[in-house]
């Protein structure tokens, strides 16, 4: 209840960006086993001629999730997607919805919504009547379409707007007249095709906020295409990164951020820095790890199956790095290094460091104190040291 | 000054070949017919004043065409043929014009070459080749006889269905290229967008293709229905003796009667009945622009 009265504020700015993983705590339906998913996509196969666009995919998304499928250009998410709205036809495998298999029915019967990326405003209607085209379908009385238009434009500030031609409003505009068209029919699910791509930067933030927002006031399903990591991490409960047609991990943003499950979802999430090495010991849920000779081993915790002589890389966020010019005493990691480059941002300072086999750390600092006696600075001799728990041991 | 001579280039031009040209007529046509080269009077006279000149010029052309029952006849049977052959050309135009714009993209320009190629035969000579085609021993009476569908042979050639048949297939590029265009502009994202929100495709059709193409149409119709008024060889070749269109009659005044005068008149009168609806249709449209300001 608190969380609809907070975010209706339009912007969303009131809402404390810093919000957990999943919108309500405990929101957590892909743990349930007895939940209908309400879209499932079953051994999903896509073929273009012979480029396989997607893999053999299987994914269950829940109701009232906000569900971010995330990967590089062509990697079948907008195929994905498509298919869900029914652009394209599956090669192979079904698509059910709410448990009734839609596979084989028209886009027009399906019980979904698309917001476009090119927005595809009607641009011989007004905004009123595109965004009571979806209704007009329906056959509902004028009427009551009047009425549900208003509702839809106050609930995105468009209300002033009501009678313009999509190409007399501004690009942020558009975007909400978009969403407007996609939500005012109430459908189960809507589906949005990378929906901030044509937006700048500061836009697009508070677009981010005012999604998540309406989201939660209509408790609809939302499927959302990005390529933009940052946009998924903020706005999804949980987030499918893809690469060449197929799942490479489903998890809410924390885990894929804290626990990704290999080197290309460690990668195109946020900053890692990666050790490749072998693994030579596992003793106590610890593992050792030789990653070049003369090279103090690494220790980590040991995930599940770790086991000896396995080739694995070791993932390390660098904030996670402590950076100190004197050498720690009592660290499960340390390594000397030597700094090549200082970023500084004011709230953080970002450290390129080289160690002794020339590979370069990243590592960062927050500037938590105004003045600091000796600042670390370019040609410092320093050491880095974390403990054995926050780096991931990566089989892939 | 560079700036001021290029603009004037295109009104020059329009002053020259058009307004000159224009008051020439106009002026013939409140002149009286003559026995003379050329035949009407007066040509300007230097011995007589601006005031008699201007005096000896009278609307009595006009008061006879509008008095005698062929004019304004051969008129509205112009404005009829015309106007029902825009309607069949855009009939036939449309579904061709949507087929190439949603053909495959590396077709395209091929396909309005296909269009377009029509015009390296003379229009003259691809005018006769349908007397060929329709006349009674022609080879659409042929086709039918030997497939057995008619046993007598069908009396199209000099009948108004072959000046129909004629225009369409002389202007139906002049449809097919406008409606082209604008059918070729319109986001194929928006036939989804519209099937997205519960449209079937006939329905789409009618909600968001024909709307968006309609600059097409009227750009379409304008450019075959203001020829076909005025259209000369089609009906002269094909359409016989009982057909009257204001071209051949307007022909007949002036090279059958040689009188210039009237004939002049004719035209002018063609002309205001042509330019009018389109100034007012103009004016509409800048308005419609302003309001959606």
């Amino acid at each position: 209840m608190s969380e609809a009265a907070l975010s209706s504020s339009p912007t969303g700015a009131s809402r404390s960006p810093l919000r957990t993983a999943a919108p309500q705590s405990g929101f957590a339906p892909w743990k349930d086993p007895s939940k209908t998913p309400m879209v499932r996509f079953e051994n999903v196969v896509k073929r273009f001629g012979d480029f396989v666009a997607v893999k053999d995919c299987t994914l269950d998304i829940y109701e009232r999730e906000f569900f971010a499928l995330l990967g590089p250009s062509g990697c079948g998410k907008t195929t994905l997607l498509r298919m869900l709205a029914g652009f394209e036809k599956p090669t192979s495998g079904r698509i059910l919805v709410a448990g009734q298999d839609i596979t084989e029915l028209a886009p027009y019967d399906r019980p979904v919504n698309m917001m476009f990326q090119s927005y595809a405003l009607f641009p011989h209607m007004t905004v009123e009547q595109n965004i009571g085209f979806g209704l007009k379908q329906d056959g509902m009385p004028k009427d009551q379409i009047a009425q549900r238009v208003e509702e839809t434009m106050a609930m995105l500030e468009l209300s002033k707007f009501g009678k313009r031609k999509p190409h007399q409003l501004s690009g942020g505009q558009q975007q909400r007249v978009a969403l407007a068209r996609a939500i005012a029919k109430k459908p189960r699910i809507v589906l949005l095709d990378e929906p901030l791509g044509a937006l700048d930067k500061r836009l697009r933030q508070t677009a981010q906020f005012e999604l998540m927002g309406i989201q939660e006031r209509t408790g609809t399903t939302f499927i959302i295409v990005t390529h933009d990591q940052e946009e998924a991490m903020t706005v999804s409960s949980r987030i499918a990164v893809m690469d060449h047609g197929e799942f490479v991990q489903i998890a809410t943003p924390g885990d894929i951020y804290e626990a990704p499950n290999s080197r290309y979802t460690a990668n195109f999430i946020g900053d890692v820095n990666l050790f490749e090495g072998k693994v030579v010991n596992v003793a106590g849920g610890f593992a050792e790890i030789d990653w070049g000779p003369g090279l103090a081993r690494f220790k980590a915790v040991a995930p599940e199956g770790c086991a000896g002589q396995q080739q694995v890389w070791l993932a390390l966020r660098p904030e996670k790095i402590h950076i100190d010019l004197d050498k720690p005493t009592d660290a499960s990691n340390a390594l000397p290094g030597k700094v090549v480059d200082v970023g500084y941002l004011g709230s953080i300072s970002h450290y390129h460091v080289e160690l002794a086999n020339g590979q370069r750390v990243k590592a960062l600092r927050t500037n938590s104190s105004r003045t600091v006696d000796r600042p670390i600075s370019w040609e410092d001799k320093v050491w880095l040291q974390w403990p054995a728990e926050t780096g991931i041991v990566l089989a892939k | 000054m560079r700036r001021w001579l290029l603009i004037s280039v295109p009104y020059l031009w329009l002053l020259v070949f058009f307004l000159i040209p224009f008051f020439i007529v106009f002026k013939i046509s409140l002149s009286d017919i003559a026995t003379a080269i050329p035949p009407y009077t007066p040509v300007f006279d230097f011995s007589m004043g601006i005031g008699e000149f201007i005096s000896k010029l009278d609307f009595e052309n006009y008061r006879f065409i509008f008095n005698d029952s062929l004019y304004v006849n051969s008129y509205f049977s112009a404005l009829k043929i015309a106007g029902i052959s825009t309607v069949l050309t855009l009939l036939v135009a449309y579904p061709i014009a949507y087929g190439m714009a949603r053909a495959p993209k590396e077709w395209q320009p091929t396909l309005v070459m296909l269009v377009i190629l029509p015009f390296w035969t003379s229009f003259l000579i691809r005018v006769y080749a349908w007397i060929g085609i329709l006349k009674k021993e022609g080879l659409l009476n042929l086709f039918l006889m030997n497939l057995g569908v008619i046993s007598e042979p069908l009396t199209i050639m000099n009948t108004p269905l072959a000046v129909y048949i004629g225009i369409i297939y002389s202007y139906l590029p002049f449809m097919i290229l406008p409606l082209y265009a604008s059918l070729e502009k319109i986001n194929p994202a928006l036939l989804e967008a519209a099937a997205d929100l519960g449209s079937p495709p006939w329905k789409s059709f009618w909600q968001v293709t024909f709307p968006l193409s309609l600059p097409g149409v009227l750009a379409g119709c304008f450019l075959v229905f203001i020829p076909a008024t005025g259209e000369f060889v089609i009906p002269d070749l094909l359409g016989g003796s009982d057909t009257l269109m204001i071209g051949k009659t307007l022909w007949g005044e002036f090279f059958g009667n040689r009188d210039w005068p009237v004939a002049s008149a004719v035209a002018v009168v063609l002309l205001l009945v042509l330019v009018i609806p389109i100034v007012m249709f103009q004016s509409n449209q800048e308005k419609e622009r302003e309001a959606a300001r």
